[in-house]
């Protein structure tokens, strides 16, 4: 029966336009002998039979059973064959290829065939999303990608000065004013791009890196603009997206004449950046290599440019493969090389590489918060597989796999003892930043404890929690470094306290009773009086991120997850109000 | 075992069946992969502009080989049973189809007992494999998910067509000769039709598979499943 629906229709009709020879050999020789299952984290975390690889392509391959199979033409039941008649049916798929399948290509290494997942999921996605029917927050994402050059609508200005910290805090930490951020250095030796995430929300990482090339004494710089390695192109299978974001990079990087491009450790990024945009740009051939982030390290140890001692590592480490990395990429034995060299004791998961199982975080899956609790339902395989090796510490060279195994570290309770002694949730850290960590530094330094910047020092934060021992926790943390602190335990303190002190920053939990952190959130953004106060949002609901993404309001200045990490926050505290003393003396 | 069966005893539409009509079918078959194959190539392929990181060789190579190497694929390593059943399955496959070809022409060397008891043998094997599979795929949930009435007629084809195969291996009962024949001929029509064709496609899309994972250094794999 043809579809019912004008949306359905035209689904349909991109569905046989776009399908190419790969996706029909990949439609037409799944023999569903169901080899892939054991493969699929879904399926093996809930043993729902609809979750198998086979059954959710499936929902695919009848539309192209009923247009090219012979007996799909004529008798189309008999073989499985049939069409979306309505835009319900749409909704459903998805649910299939958005919230169901992270296109992992684990059932894909798996298969006695090699019936390619991710490219029908591809497929799936980039004619939905032509339909409107798409997660709210990758549409977001897109429309952000589209209008400002970044997955996080960072401005220019929260970009450089974002920089200037962190070029001022490796000054700090280093005790050496040489150490530079620099941006648009002409005919450097090599462009590094970023995921926005390390500019928003984690600038160790960034930090780490800069840290790696001073010490190494590399000729390198950042861009401008073209700076956002990551493209929703790549997740959402949308070509002309993925072509523009690529293009943003790639022109940069000529303009400013690098002789090479460095991603960082991203496994989206490294994999739309130098496998597929290419392509989609029509930029072939490049002008310049784009390497990863971690091939570089190796050269830099093996060059004897980074000294590391592993004894600065002490805590047994694990390594996740991003599935971008170790499926799509082929890298799986530089992130290796660099942890054996920067850790003392590092064991690996099994299975490993290109056997690795997902994260869950699925290249973009963060930006789909209303598909977050059936991530998390799918965890228990790459959970099971942390636990066994009884680290105390999980490495990656991803972002994106950074945040998922975050939040199935905290849905898991996986947790080791740390070096302070205490037992606490695995941290999750990238790859340069232990290497960072491990490095010996030509002028050995010790560290100083932190001290606020004096633009920054005697600011007032508002501290909002309805827990006793987090507001006691902060507000300490906070007097230490020598910050005032006033104290709201509920959403309606909240905002009767931030109108009353006018603080300088607001912490700000969600899980409240009564108004919800959400609740105030919103009143502080509408508010005129309220609306400039930067907000750091430290929460354990992994659900915030459906405002952040889904662009209801004004994305807040800082957000973090419970458990607190003392460093990370107090960094990000400093950050914040860094930026808002520079915006006032500007 | 008996004796093996006079050629000219059988009746005339049995042998229409083992020769004209078989090798019509085989004709028909061939011509219906051909248009297959033809209609998959029409399609445009995919390009891959950036430099190789890997060898295409070597993965293509890699692709082709891991079949027969149930150590390199976890799913075929932590299924060793499966992975058996799966080669004898279609080792009595093509036994069943070379059987089909060569007895109406070397029917003396056939019906010899040194080539018809393993060919008996390996026909029960795959009866066997075949039953175990349609019991599998009509009594697990998620094999059941992803069946369609094709899956089953398939399985339940073959299996019959083995089961044939055993009783018709002697060349000494014309019924049995006259039943794998003309299943034989049947499944040549049909094949084109099915997902039996699938071993069509495997040549291109491990092709493809090949050169996509060896251009990016994802294959040969690097290191082991532990």
């Amino acid at each position: 029966m043809a579809p019912q629906s004008e949306k359905a229709a035209s689904f349909v009709k991109n569905v046989q336009a776009r399908t190419n020879r790969q996706h029909a050999l990949s439609f037409a020789s799944c023999v569903h002998c169901g080899t892939c299952n054991d493969s699929c984290h879904y399926f093996l975390a809930t043993g729902d039979p609809k979750m198998t690889p086979a059954a959710k392509m499936d929902t695919l391959r009848r539309i192209y059973k009923r247009q090219h199979d012979w007996i799909g033409k004529v008798i189309p039941p008999w073989v499985g064959a049939g069409l979306p008649q309505t835009d319900a049916d749409l909704e459903a798929l998805k649910d299939v290829f958005f919230g169901s399948c992270t296109g992992c290509r684990r059932c894909t290494v798996n298969c006695p065939f090699g019936v390619d997942t991710a490219i029908l999921v591809g497929l799936a996605r980039s004619c939905l999303v032509d339909e409107g029917v798409a997660p709210e927050g990758v549409l977001s994402v897109m429309k952000d990608q589209w209008e400002t050059g970044n997955q996080m609508a960072i401005t220019q200005q929260d970009y450089l000065e974002t920089l200037e910290w962190i070029e001022e805090e490796l000054q700090a930490e280093l005790e050496d004013d040489t150490v530079r951020i620099p941006v648009d250095k002409q005919d450097a030796d090599f462009v590094y791009v970023v995921n926005p995430r390390e500019i928003k929300y984690s600038p160790m990482s960034l930090s780490a890196a800069a840290k790696i090339f001073h010490v190494a004494g590399l000729n390198w710089t950042m861009g401008s603009e073209g700076w956002d390695n990551t493209n929703f192109g790549l997740f959402s299978g949308k070509p002309d997206l993925g072509g523009h974001m690529a293009n943003l990079a790639y022109n940069h990087a000529k303009k400013i004449g690098a002789k090479q491009m460095v991603i960082s450790e991203c496994g989206h990024g490294l994999r739309s950046t130098k496998w597929e945009g290419p392509n989609w740009g029509k930029a072939n051939p490049l002008p310049f290599e784009i390497i990863s982030m971690l091939e570089l390290m190796v050269d830099l140890i093996n060059e004897g440019k980074i000294i590391l001692d592993p004894k600065k590592n002490p805590r047994p480490v694990t390594y996740h493969d991003p599935c971008n990395l170790s499926r799509s990429a082929g890298i799986t034995e530089e992130p290796r090389f660099c942890l054996k060299r920067a850790c003392s004791d590092f064991r690996e998961m099994t299975p490993n590489r290109a056997d690795s199982f997902c994260c869950t975080g699925g290249g973009g899956a963060m930006s789909m918060a209303e598909y977050a609790k059936k991530r998390l339902s799918v965890s228990k395989p790459k959970a099971d597989q942390i636990i066994k090796t009884g680290a105390a510490i999980v490495a990656t060279a991803c972002h994106n796999c950074a945040d998922g195994l975050t939040d199935l570290i905290k849905e898991h309770g996986i947790k080791a003892v740390q070096a302070d002694g205490k037992e606490k949730l695995l941290p999750v850290l990238n790859v340069c930043e232990l290497v960072a960590d491990a490095i010996v530094i030509p002028k050995e330094l010790k560290k100083g404890p932190r001290r606020p910047r004096p633009e920054t020092k005697g600011k007032k934060v508002l501290v909002v929690d309805d827990s006793p021992d987090i507001v006691k926790y902060l507000t300490t943390l906070l007097g230490d470094n020598e910050y005032k602190t006033v104290v709201a335990h509920s959403g309606s303190q909240a905002l009767s306290m931030a109108r009353a002190e006018m603080p300088d920053l607001i912490t700000l939990d969600i899980v409240m009773p009564g108004k919800s952190g959400v609740q105030v959130y919103e009143q502080l953004r509408s508010d005129p009086a309220l609306q400039n106060i930067p907000v750091f949002i430290v929460t354990g609901e992994v659900n915030f991120r459906e405002l952040m993404y889904q662009k209801r309001v004004q994305a807040p200045e800082g957000f973090m997850k419970k458990p607190i990490d003392e460093d990370v926050f107090l960094m990000t505290v400093d950050k914040i109000l860094d930026a808002k003393v520079r915006r006032s003396a500007n | 075992m008996g004796n093996p069966i006079e050629w000219s005893s059988l009746d005339s539409t049995t042998r229409l069946l083992m020769n004209q009509l078989h090798y019509g079918a085989l004709g028909f078959m061939v011509l219906a992969y051909t248009v297959k194959i033809w209609q998959l190539l029409k399609k445009p392929a995919a390009g891959e502009g950036t430099p190789a990181r890997g060898n295409h060789t070597d993965a293509i190579r890699y692709a082709y080989k891991t079949l027969a190497m149930p150590w390199e694929i976890e799913s075929q390593k932590n299924n060793m049973f499966r992975y058996l059943e799966f080669v004898v399955f279609h080792i009595a496959m093509a036994v069943g189809i070379g059987w089909a070809f060569m007895t109406p022409i070397l029917t003396t060397t056939m019906a010899a007992p040194a080539v018809a008891y393993p060919a008996m043998g390996i026909f029960a094997l795959g009866a066997l494999i075949g039953l175990s599979r349609l019991l599998r795929r009509l009594f697990k949930a998620d094999m059941r998910a992803i069946s369609s009435p094709d899956d089953y007629f398939c399985l339940v084809l073959l299996t019959l067509w083995m089961v044939s195969g055993t009783l018709a291996a002697p060349l000494n009962n014309a019924l049995f000769i006259t039943a794998y024949f003309g299943l034989a001929t049947f499944f040549l029509v049909y094949v084109p039709f099915s997902k039996i064709s699938h071993y069509v496609y495997y040549p291109f899309i491990r092709f493809y598979v090949g050169k996509h994972f060896g251009h990016r250094g994802v294959f040969p794999k690097k290191g082991t499943i532990q």
